[in-house]
Formats: structure tokens, C-alpha cells, sequence
């Protein structure tokens, strides 16, 4: 069986199924809350995104790529840690009884009507949540905070890496830097990801990219999905 | 005899398809950074479980809150690597390493006599894994009305020292000489090695407040600049500036720390 896993796991690729734009990006976060009687909390991604860059969360703030990975509990919250460094009465509502039900409601498509309103005022991409943000970011239609700790600018690296694919007869992949460190930190990537030197960085295949890995951490379930070949792959007919 | 052996054969190749399911989740995906409270905590297990002991666990947070990281680490000569230095309850006993400090004089020792008479155990207090313990200090508690970073233990220790919100000790009596404060050490600028990475001020003003010269020199660095030649990848393993930043002082995620100087 993992033979014949491996050998067709090379020859077709098997796209993550894709939820309506109001909903990609969605995550239910229930690793304590069901057992306690509790309704899950709805992370919305693209919520988030317009008022703070990834990095904050996922950089400052230590959230995991996984959803459930990272141990958020009630009291690290009430420690200013987590959801609570921001969901505290001050930057915004807090974790308190009356607002219980804007996290833990349970519900992955929340927050709908809001979304359709957002996603008319800025630029449309043909998938995920059908918004450019990174065009949306550039032309600061959305100004989203780069950190919550310091005065810092995005670093100003912008080399383009041209990444030859594993087979022939597929056009190579390009990454830009720029587009990406506008939103992240270098050491959202570096090195646990992507190793630092250039071509060092091993087993850095399409299907380990669909299995969460690599550009798989971001790119499956909250960047623009991978189903947007070209974006990657510029040549490809 | 031969249901045995399929059995066996069955066995192995279950434990080698879960080794390389193991294997598989190693590269490609963001590692879990440890919260706050557990930044900087380390387990020591030389001797303890051999002797069906609890291990140690030290946590830096509450000794750096009180002591340089030079008087454990040069004058009392504890080693960077946790489980390198190989203390024992004997040297312990000798006033060596933990010894030097926890001998019921500079801080709890081993027994204490109460006001009743009575003698009072700390084994828990230091040799604590896997135990609940009641501790007499609580990260979170400790760290309110303390400047916040992130990365580590989100605390600015640099800030809080300065704000006099915590005094540090450089000297134990004893073990230490008696030393003065260097003054005024210089900075200096490291070039970055990739093109448009910003370069890289090394301060030592704020090294040497608790590290002293001997803490990185000769061993760690050479004291000629330009002969010790390293690279990201050396500190990302631990080595030169990772032997602290990484585990102990502020992560290596925090790129703009160090990388400030714009290259034009």
C-alpha cells in the first residue's frame, strides 16, 4: 500500500478541496473547548489579516501553522499570551462573558455578511477568498500592522528566487521575496522551513507542498491556494 | 514457531513505517516555540532518575531575575550545555556549582530548620519534573510590572535592569573577585554576508553588563576580529552567538534584532 501510495503520489496530485471564499481561510480551533461544553472558536484569517500582518500572529505572538497545534488555554489568554495579547478590553474586546460568543460560537462561515462587504472594495483573485491581498496591500487599500511590539519596517530584501522543478517539461517556480516579507518575518520561514542556503533545503517536492509542508504550510489553506498554478509556475502552458 | 517469526517480521516493519512517519514530520514544517514561562528552562538528569530521583529542572528566568549569567557560568563554572557540566549531590555538599549559592546561607539549601523546630525538605523545590510543585514564584505574576519583548520570555531584561525593576548581583563572596565594571567596551559593526541583508551591530555594552569578557572570550569567540569566521547556519546549531541566543537570551527569529544596519 505505501508503495503504491508513493508510485501515485508522483504521477497525480490530489488539490485540497476548496470551501467558499467567505469561508477559506476559516479555522475551527477546538482543542479544549468541546470537552469543557464549550463551542469551538472561529479564527477567521482573512478577519485578521486586514488589520494585522501574518507575522504578528504567527511571529510575535508564536501562534502555530497547525490548526490546534498551538496550546492556547483560558488562563494563557487571561496571561496576555496567544489570542490574549490583543482580546483584552484594551486593543480589543477582551475575554470576557458577554463576548463569549463572538470566538467560541462554533460557527465556520461567521462573520459572512461582513465579508461580502469587504471583498467589493478590494482587488478579486480568481481563488481562496477571491481577494488579491497582497495587490490589496501594496496599493494600501488595507493597512494592515506590521508588529505590536516595535516601530519596525519590513525589511527591505527582495531577491527573486527562480526554483527549478523537480521534472522535466514543468516551468520552474519563481519566489518572490518581495512579495512575501511585506506580510511575514524571515524567521517565519528560516530555517525550520526552508533552510537558509540556497538549494540545501531537502525533499522540497510538490506532493510533501500538499501535504502541508513548505509552501504547504501557508499555501493550501490561507495564502492563495496552490490550485492557482500559474502564480508559482509563471511559464507553465 | 514460523506464526512467531511473521509475527516478529510484522512487529519491525510496523516500528520502521512509524519511525518514518516520525522522520517524515521533520522537515518542512515550523518547529513549536516554548511559551513563556517555559523559555530558558532546562531539565538536568545526570544522576537523578538512575537514582529514582525526579531531574532537576533549572529555570533561568528566576536565577537571571537575581544573578548575572556570568557568576553560574565563569565563576562558578557551569557549562553552556545542559547536562554537560555533570554536577553530583557530592559537589553539591562540597559547595560546588549549585552548592555554591544553595547551602541555606545565599539561598535555600537542601534543609532548612523551620521556627518550629522542625526540618523542612526542598528536594521538590529544585528536582521537580514531572512533579506538581507549589512554587514560591510564579512566572506571571513575576512578569507583571515588568517592561515586555516578545521572543523568549517576553520579558525586556535590558529594560528592566535599567528601570532598576531588578538588581543583579555580579559577585559571590568567596568565589568571585572582586571585580570593577568595564567601561565604555566598544560596538561593533559585523558585516551581514548575504547582498541587501542588513549588517549587524554587535553591542558590548550590553553583553558585557552580565557576561563580563570571559563568558565568550577566547573560547566561544577569538579576541582578534575577522579570526573567527562563522555563519547563520552555525548559530541556528547552537554555536557562537547561539550558545545563548536560542535557548537562554532572545531567539534567533528575532532577525531585526541584531540585522539593523541598512546596507545601501
Amino acid at each position: 500500500m505505501l508503495l503504491s501510495d508513493t508510485v501515485f503520489g508522483m504521477l497525480k496530485f490530489d488539490l485540497w478541496p476548496l470551501p467558499p471564499p467567505e469561508e477559506y481561510g476559516n479555522i475551527l480551533i477546538d482543542r479544549t473547548s468541546s470537552k469543557h461544553n464549550v463551542k469551538p472558536v472561529t479564527f477567521s484569517h482573512w478577519m485578521h489579516r486586514t488589520k494585522y500582518t501574518c507575522r504578528v500572529c504567527h511571529f510575535e505572538l508564536a501562534f502555530a501553522f497547525n490548526t490546534n497545534a498551538t496550546e492556547i488555554t483560558e488562563e494563557d489568554n487571561k496571561n496576555g499570551l496567544f489570542c490574549g495579547a490583543c482580546h483584552n478590553g484594551n486593543i480589543v474586546f477582551g475575554h470576557t462573558r458577554e463576548n463569549c460568543e463572538k470566538c467560541h460560537n462554533g460557527d465556520i462561515s461567521y462573520g459572512r455578511e461582513k465579508f461580502t462587504e469587504l471583498k467589493e472594495k478590494l482587488p478579486k483573485a480568481p481563488y481562496g477568498n477571491e481577494i488579491d491581498w497582497s495587490e490589496a496591500l501594496q496599493k494600501g487599500t488595507i493597512k494592515p500592522k506590521y508588529s505590536i511590539y516595535k516601530d519596525e519596517k519590513p525589511l527591505d530584501f527582495n531577491k527573486l528566487l527562480e526554483l527549478r522543478a523537480e521534472w522535466s517539461g514543468i516551468s520552474p517556480a519563481v519566489f518572490p521575496h518581495a512579495a512575501h516579507v511585506p506580510w511575514l518575518d524571515c524567521a517565519n520561514c528560516h530555517p525550520d522551513i526552508f533552510n537558509i542556503k540556497k538549494k540545501t533545503t531537502k525533499h522540497f517536492e510538490m506532493k510533501y507542498i500538499l501535504d502541508k509542508k513548505f509552501c504547504g504550510a501557508c499555501h493550501l489553506s490561507t495564502a492563495f491556494p496552490i490550485d492557482d498554478c500559474r502564480r508559482c509556475h509563471p511559464k507553465m502552458r | 514457531m514460523k506464526a512467531r517469526h511473521i509475527l516478529y517480521l510484522a512487529v519491525s516493519l510496523l516500528i520502521c513505517f512509524l519511525f518514518s512517519l516520525v522522520y517524515a514530520d521533520t522537515f518542512g514544517t515550523k518547529k513549536k516555540r516554548p511559551k513563556p514561562d517555559e523559555f530558558g528552562n532546562i531539565v538536568l538528569n545526570n544522576f537523578s532518575e538512575k537514582k529514582s530521583i525526579a531531574p532537576v529542572v533549572f529555570k533561568h528566568w528566576l536565577h537571571r531575575s537575581k544573578y548575572t549569567c556570568r557568576v553560574c557560568h565563569v565563576d562558578i563554572g557551569f557549562a553552556m550545555k545542559a547536562g554537560e557540566t555533570g554536577i553530583t549531590e557530592n559537589d553539591n555538599k562540597n559547595g560546588l556549582y549549585c552548592g555554591s549559592c544553595h547551602n541555606g546561607k545565599e539561598a535555600f539549601g537542601a534543609e532548612e530548620k523551620q521556627f518550629s523546630g522542625d526540618t523542612r525538605k526542598n528536594c521538590d523545590r529544585c528536582h521537580s519534573s514531572g512533579k506538581k510543585v507549589e512554587f514560591k514564584y510564579d512566572f506571571y505574576t513575576f512578569r507583571k510590572g515588568l517592561p515586555l519583548e516578545r521572543f523568549g520570555n517576553g520579558i525586556d531584561w535590558i529594560k528592566a535592569e535599567d528601570q532598576k525593576l531588578l538588581t543583579l548581583k555580579d559577585q559571590i563572596e568567596g568565589i568571585s573577585i572582586k571585580r570593577k565594571k568595564l567601561t565604555n567596551p566598544k560596538e561593533e559593526m559585523l558585516s551581514a554576508k548575504v547582498p541587501g541583508m542588513p549588517n549587524i551591530i554587535f553591542s558590548h555594552n550590553k553583553h558585557a553588563v552580565w557576561n563580563g569578557c570571559e563568558l565568550c572570550h577566547p573560547e566561544v569567540f577569538g579576541v582578534k576580529k575577522g579570526d573567527t569566521v562563522y555563519s547563520m547556519q552555525d548559530l541556528f546549531n547552537g554555536k557562537y552567538c547561539g550558545a545563548c541566543h536560542g535557548s537562554v537570551a532572545f531567539p534567533n527569529d528575532d532577525c531585526q534584532r541584531c540585522h539593523t544596519e541598512a546596507v545601501s
